[in-house]
């Protein structure tokens, strides 16, 4: 949201984006910007995705390390190819990056593109990379609206200082995990994980609470028991009752 | 494991993990684990048969009842232990996650953290699995619930939490009393032997934890096995579909996450 505190959001964005290399299904793939935040934040953007440290994940220093095999890397390097293709800007291309010493790893530098739509593939499509795709919107209506219509709805944040913008977006958003003012929304081990649409097929989330109504059978047992000893010894044969 | 390459020398070779005992693929199958960061090709790991994976149900099948009976206070004593050794040793962990997935030292210790709380939400089963109960439901009759264990589940996980991922599932599944089978990443499966070992220190008994390496063969085994009876999944939309038509057709119960777009605004 444009009231959001920019350097923050910035930090948030550069870490939920390129950590791990994006090889996470709750990595940000996707910032919408709303209104007339859009040109600082690309220009933040830019400035750290291009400042990124990439090493082996050996190396204190790194940020980012490889990404797992050669045929992700072909994978993610054809998204980007892609992108720009159906005509997305891609403000920082990380296609050309050679790590000295490791110049057979499966390195990507961090991509950023901006101007994307929702029609183009990687938009719709999980590149599972170290890959930003920045989306512009008017206004919050458009915003909720533009993630609502999507066809997964595993994780979203937002970033804002406004009490009832957060509220509203919390309230009406059709996701599985939101975060407010936090980047990766990932629940703790005693609530529960799992998106909502086509990002969760079944009718338990993991771990927590739903963990153990997924592994565990439910039995109810009723009961009665009939009036028995604590009346007393009997005398006479039963069958003379 | 972190071992210079040697392209000469026979590379390092895998085991599957069945009855608490390491055993050698036999399939003739392999996949080969790459260090992401070198480029090159650090170990090879068995695909499994149909046959093994048989075999791994049979070893889960054998250790249920006995598992299943043992109290929940001392189920929960084993995770306490287990959550001691995965402290001790998450920088061994993380270092191999590095070594297969090629994500940074501290992230991969904040992936062993996220799976070691996940430990510590399971040493408080006896509290979680405390029943309900209802005096007079009706005149003279009461009535309660309890939660049981299913018998044997399944997990089967991604290349990009080789470790957190897996913990999602087992630590609860287990604590549960349920034995267990896990089929994990053939990019990164390493850390999942690993965990084995731990379990195995912590007092887990032999075939509550298995571990079977494989491909689509191994998966689809799990799957149609009529004697598991959960599969946990999580990795990619199309294949999150596929793991919950395939598993709910054979009565299966199942939870299959697929993939995301996380956006941000």
């Amino acid at each position: 949201m444009p009231d959001a505190d920019l350097e923050q959001a910035v930090d948030a964005l550069i870490g939920a984006a390129y950590g791990s290399a994006g090889e996470r299904c709750m990595a940000i793939s996707v910032a919408v910007a709303v209104g007339n935040v859009a040109d600082k934040l690309v220009e933040k953007l830019a400035e750290r995705a291009k400042a990124l440290k990439i090493d082996t994940g050996t190396s204190d220093a790194a940020e980012m390390g490889p990404l797992v095999t050669r045929q992700h890397l072909d994978k993610v390097r054809g998204y980007v190819d892609l992108g720009v293709k159906e005509g997305a800007k891609l403000v920082v291309d990380g296609r050309g990056l050679k790590v000295k010493g490791y110049e057979n790893g499966f390195f990507l530098g961090g991509c950023l593109f901006d101007q994307v739509k929702p029609d183009m593939t990687i938009y719709r499509e999980e590149v599972f990379g170290p890959v930003l795709a920045i989306t512009r919107v008017p206004d919050f209506e458009s915003a909720v609206e533009l993630v609502n219509k999507h066809e997964f709805g595993n994780g979203v944040s937002l970033f804002t200082r406004d009490g009832d913008c957060a509220r509203e977006f919390a309230t009406r958003i059709q996701i599985g995990m939101v975060g407010i003012n936090v980047p990766i929304p990932v629940p703790m081990a005693f609530h529960s994980f799992g998106g909502w649409k086509r990002s969760l097929f079944g009718d338990h989330y993991a771990y927590g609470p739903e963990g153990v109504r997924f592994y565990t059978h439910l039995k109810t047992v009723t009961t009665r028991w009939p009036t028995g000893i604590r009346k007393g010894a009997e005398f006479i044969m039963p069958t003379m009752k | 494991m972190n071992k210079p390459l040697n392209q000469a020398a026979v590379l390092e070779e895998l085991h599957h993990y069945i009855g608490g005992t390491e055993i050698a693929g036999s399939s003739g199958r392999y996949g080969d684990i790459y260090n992401p960061a070198l480029g090159s090709v650090k170990a090879r790991v068995p695909f499994a048969t149909a046959a093994e994976v048989s075999a791994a149900v049979d070893a889960a099948q054998k250790a249920f009842p006995a598992w299943a009976a043992t109290p929940p206070l001392r189920r929960a004593r084993v995770m306490f232990r287990f959550k001691e050794l995965l402290d001790a040793h998450a920088d061994k962990l993380a270092a191999i996650v590095t070594s297969e997935h090629g994500k940074v030292l501290s992230d991969a210790r904040g992936e062993v953290t996220r799976g070691i709380e996940v430990v510590e939400f399971a040493c408080g089963i006896p509290q979680l699995l405390k029943g309900e109960y209802t005096e007079q439901v009706g005149t003279g009759v009461d009535s309660y619930s309890v939660r049981q264990p299913l018998g044997i589940c399944a997990g089967i996980t991604p290349f990009n939490f080789p470790v957190m991922v897996p913990m999602w599932m087992f630590p609860v599944a287990i604590a549960c009393g349920n034995t267990f089978i896990l089929k994990p990443s053939e990019r990164d499966p390493s850390a999942s032997l690993y965990l084995a070992q731990l379990l195995k220190e912590a007092g887990l008994p032999d075939g509550v934890f298995n571990v079977i390496h494989g491909d689509k063969i191994a998966v689809d085994a799990l799957l149609n096995e009529s004697r598991i009876a959960a599969v946990s999944f999580v990795g990619s939309t199309p294949i999150a579909e596929y793991i919950y038509r395939t598993g709910t057709a054979s009565g299966k119960r199942v939870q299959a996450l697929g993939g995301a777009k996380t956006i941000w605004s």
